[in-house]
């Protein structure tokens, strides 16, 4: 922090009040972000892999190769179908909202919808 | 030959012309007859009846077919059904002899046939009225009338004025009867009731005549005699010419084999199995209305919800699709649809954007970063939040590299258990803040995991715009708000009232406000265009809270600021920030920290910080380039004590928010954690920065012993102190103590 006030400052400068505003560079500043995030996520520590698959099990966005994605894909929309159904049929007025499964080597992480499943394969030891 | 059903809806009947039924209403009494062209049912006690006209004679023929259906049904007021149910079945056979014989010359149809071979025939069958022998006289009575008048009627059929005679004389005679019913119910129980018992007709149900006769019997010898006579006729027969045998031949047809195929029928399996949740579902959805439906849905697995964000209607008809074929699936879910393997490329493109566009995804990304940087540093944050750490089973115990400070300590090696030290856990950064020097930082006041971190330079060269970035304890690597200014942050505060109000103060003197909790990228308010704003650095913004208003409508917080300028402003927050020019720092030292540019005899150099002791409140620290950290009491005008450990200028110190003998100061290049109650000559615990970083700002957190070390490349990093033990309470007594002794000593 300057002791003095500097010879070069102007007191009476005026400073503009315009503050720049971020633009995304694609799309809405919301889809930016989603990407951002989706990109960020992938980058994490220990992520081994990161799927996006719609409804009918086609791969949106995912970094693991084909094979690997759909068998995730199809396997962890069948658990979280039942897991879902286990849910509500305690109490119909709740719903899933996340699903984890810990096993020895990673964790699976699954953020289920209606649209979409959202899978993150991680190993948190590493 | 029209059945009819009139409904009730009051206790009248409706009169329907086309079919000729006439029935009269009924009062009250849950009677009426059941009335068709079959129909030959009569409630014995209805008062008065409904009778149906057959329009043709052959339904005489026909009427032989008793069946009593095609009823009326009868509702009362209130829409219940009190349809009276017959309280006999009508024998078909009995009827069917006397009807026939009855109505043999009549051929004109439309009479009241049904009701008088039921009224007849109530007579015949009385035994069979059960407990209803009254209404025996009454049919009886009937009857004869029926029979003098269907004499009459026969011509007079189809008049309607006959058939009200009719009526009128029946229900004149049902009236009686009527009357007398009602009687009884009154006065049932004390009554005596007269019951004659008749025998009544033998029927014959079974008659097998019998093939031998008794010996004894009259015909015997009749019988005897044919017998005889037969068996000489058989005798006869042989060689008699009487008797001729001749053989036939009867043609049969050729048979002829067809073949007839049809077509195989496949029969599937269809199960589906009904949740709880499922049932609740439609159950909801029903109540909403069809409105809610897709109308291609099929009803037969199960109405699908139409979820809030349904991305595009165009897909309805495949997702219907793949619904319907989940039904030819055996034991499929009713519920959400399998995996459509096929589908149509063209709808890919738009479908997978919407699905990224969607906030629900945006919010499920959020929740799964957070769920994996939890992962990643869950010891660390168990740390922070002083609980035990675990180890995981599963993780193969690996070397941690240790950090500058811990390097220093695990020199000493028995004892770098029990010192005093500080171990890093982690930093906030991210490529957005590097390179940036971390000026303020302050933690907000309603959610003690949120932190927001301003970035400026210090001096006046080289000044990049400045950065407001808003961390959360929960994401280490990245900020939750990103706020860019024009020049660099000098200070920062958040308010107490409104907690998502973000004050920041700039090295150009302009004062922003931010609201932290929306995504604007832009401050709610400016000072920019106020006249009196500052025109040099402002030093400090505080929130200050006013228990009494001053001016009679300030009576939440009001924002002071403290510049180079040598000016101390109090803003009004209206359209733009507006200041009432300089105010005195009178009450103000109570409440809040406030930096005030002190020109004192004994330091050298410029204050960085003064910072109030939160537990002595006539006790505060300051700090300067002078290298020095001076302790004051307010009504002194010389130090107390004086600290001085290296020789650089410290840049910030802070006071403890646990123990009052506690604080801790940042010079350029290391963070020092002072502890008055063990030592007032040297710092407790001293923790060297990387090189090449310069350390300049510290913040302690408020609820567990964890700094916050802000330096001069963007990264905060979290100490957490371990082993420092400084008594039981708040030490507030050790400094006084201290503060005494000290001058004492000076006297």
């Amino acid at each position: 922090r300057p002791d003095v006030i500097q010879p070069g400052y102007e007191p009476g400068t005026v400073v503009t009040d315009a503050v720049p505003q971020t633009t995304a560079p694609l799309g809405s500043p919301s889809e930016a972000e989603v990407e951002e995030t989706l990109k960020r996520i992938q980058t994490h520590k220990g992520v081994i892999g990161t799927i996006v698959v719609n409804a009918e099990g086609i791969p949106i966005r995912t970094t693991l190769d084909n094979s690997t994605t759909v068998q995730y894909a199809g396997l962890l929309h069948q658990l979280t179908m039942k897991a879902r159904s286990t849910v509500r049929d305690i109490d119909p007025q709740n719903d899933l909202t996340f699903l984890r499964i810990r096993s020895k080597k990673h964790e699976i992480m699954v953020a289920p919808d209606k649209e979409y499943l959202l899978i993150v394969i991680q190993n948190p030891s590493e | 030959m029209s059945t009819t059903k009139a409904k009730l809806k009051k206790p009248t009947l409706k009169v329907t012309p086309s079919s000729r039924v006439m029935n009269v209403s009924t009062s009250g009494v849950l009677r009426v007859n059941h009335s068709s062209t079959y129909a030959r049912s009569i409630n014995a006690s209805v008062s008065r009846k409904s009778f149906s006209l057959a329009a043709d004679s052959k339904i005489l023929d026909k009427s032989s077919v008793q069946t009593p259906k095609h009823t009326v049904q009868v509702f009362d007021e209130n829409g219940k059904d009190v349809t009276p149910q017959p309280l006999y079945q009508p024998d078909p056979a009995a009827v069917m002899s006397k009807h026939s014989k009855i109505f043999a010359s009549d051929t004109s149809g439309g009479t009241m046939s049904d009701f008088y071979s039921t009224a007849y025939q109530t007579t015949t069958n009385a035994s069979f009225a059960g407990p209803f022998t009254r209404s025996v006289f009454g049919s009886s009575t009937v009857s004869r009338g029926s029979q003098s008048t269907m004499e009459s009627m026969n011509e007079e059929i189809e008049d309607p004025s006959s058939k009200r005679d009719v009526s009128i004389s029946l229900s004149d005679v049902q009236v009686r009867r009527e009357e007398v019913k009602e009687l009884i119910k009154e006065e049932m129980l004390d009554e005596v009731v007269d019951r004659y018992l008749i025998e009544s007709e033998t029927l014959w149900l079974l008659h097998m005549p019998a093939v031998s006769v008794s010996v004894d019997s009259e015909e015997a010898e009749s019988v005897k005699e044919r017998n005889n006579l037969y068996m000489e006729l058989c005798k006869n027969r042989m060689g008699n010419d009487k008797y001729v045998e001749r053989s036939m031949q009867t043609f049969n047809g050729a048979p002829k084999t067809k073949e007839v195929q049809c077509e195989a029928i496949t029969m599937v399996d269809a199960a589906t199995t009904a949740t709880t949740w499922d049932m609740y579902d439609s159950f909801r959805s029903a109540g909403l209305g069809e409105a809610a439906l897709s109308p291609d849905t099929d009803k037969a697995s199960g109405p699908e919800i139409v979820s809030n964000h349904r991305l595009d209607p165009t897909r309805a008809p495949e997702r219907t699709m793949s619904v319907i074929s989940t039904t030819s699936i055996a034991s499929a879910s009713s519920s959400r649809i399998e995996m459509e393997p096929f589908v149509v490329p063209s709808e890919d493109e738009p479908d997978p954007e919407l699905i990224m566009q969607s906030e629900k995804f945006q919010q499920d990304l959020f929740v799964m970063e957070r769920v994996i940087l939890e992962n990643i540093y869950q010891p660390k944050l168990a740390a922070y939040r002083q609980l035990p750490t675990l180890e995981d089973p599963d993780i193969v115990p690996k070397v941690v590299p240790t950090v500058v400070s811990r390097r220093e300590e695990s020199s000493l090696d028995e004892e770098s258990t029990l010192t005093p030290a500080l171990e890093r856990l982690w930093s906030f950064s991210c490529e957005l803040t590097s390179g940036h020097n971390v000026s303020s930082m302050a933690w907000n006041k309603r959610n003690p995991d949120l932190l927001a971190v301003g970035y400026g330079q210090f001096d006046f060269k080289d000044q990049k715009s400045g950065l407001i970035c808003c961390w959360s304890l929960k994401n280490p690597t990245w900020p939750e708000r990103v706020f860019t200014c024009e020049s660099g942050v000098t200070t920062l505060d958040f308010s107490a009232s409104n907690a998502s109000q973000l004050a920041v103060g700039m090295h150009d003197g302009s004062i922003a406000t931010y609201n932290v909790e929306s995504r604007e990228k832009t401050p709610v308010i400016d000072s920019s265009d106020c006249a009196h704003k500052h025109t040099s650095p402002v030093w400090q913004v505080r929130w200050i809270d006013h228990e009494r208003g001053a001016s009679g409508e300030d009576k939440g917080e009001t924002l002071i600021s403290v510049s180079a300028d040598g000016r101390i402003s109090k803003w009004f927050l209206r359209k733009g920030l507006d200041c009432i020019g300089p105010v005195l720092p009178q009450s103000l030292k109570v409440v809040g920290n406030l930096s005030i540019t002190l020109t004192s005899p004994c330091s050298q150099g410029p204050l960085y910080r003064i910072t109030w002791s939160p537990f002595c409140s006539d006790v505060f620290l300051s700090c300067s380039s002078d290298w020095t950290i001076q302790l004051w009491r307010q009504d002194l005008f010389t130090p107390v004590l004086g600290f001085t450990s290296t020789q650089s200028a410290v840049y910030d110190v802070m006071w403890s928010p646990k123990w009052a003998t506690v604080f801790g100061a940042v010079n350029e290049g290391r963070v020092e954690i002072w502890d008055l109650g063990a030592s007032i000559l040297d710092p407790t615990i001293v923790s060297l920065a990387s090189p090449g970083v310069k350390l300049t700002s510290l913040l302690f957190a408020t609820e567990t012993d964890c700094i916050l070390v802000g330096d001069s490349d963007g990264q905060v990093s979290v100490y957490q102190l371990k082993n420092l033990t400084v008594g039981e309470g708040t030490q507030v007594d050790a400094l006084d103590d201290i503060i005494g002794s000290t001058l004492a000593s000076q006297l």
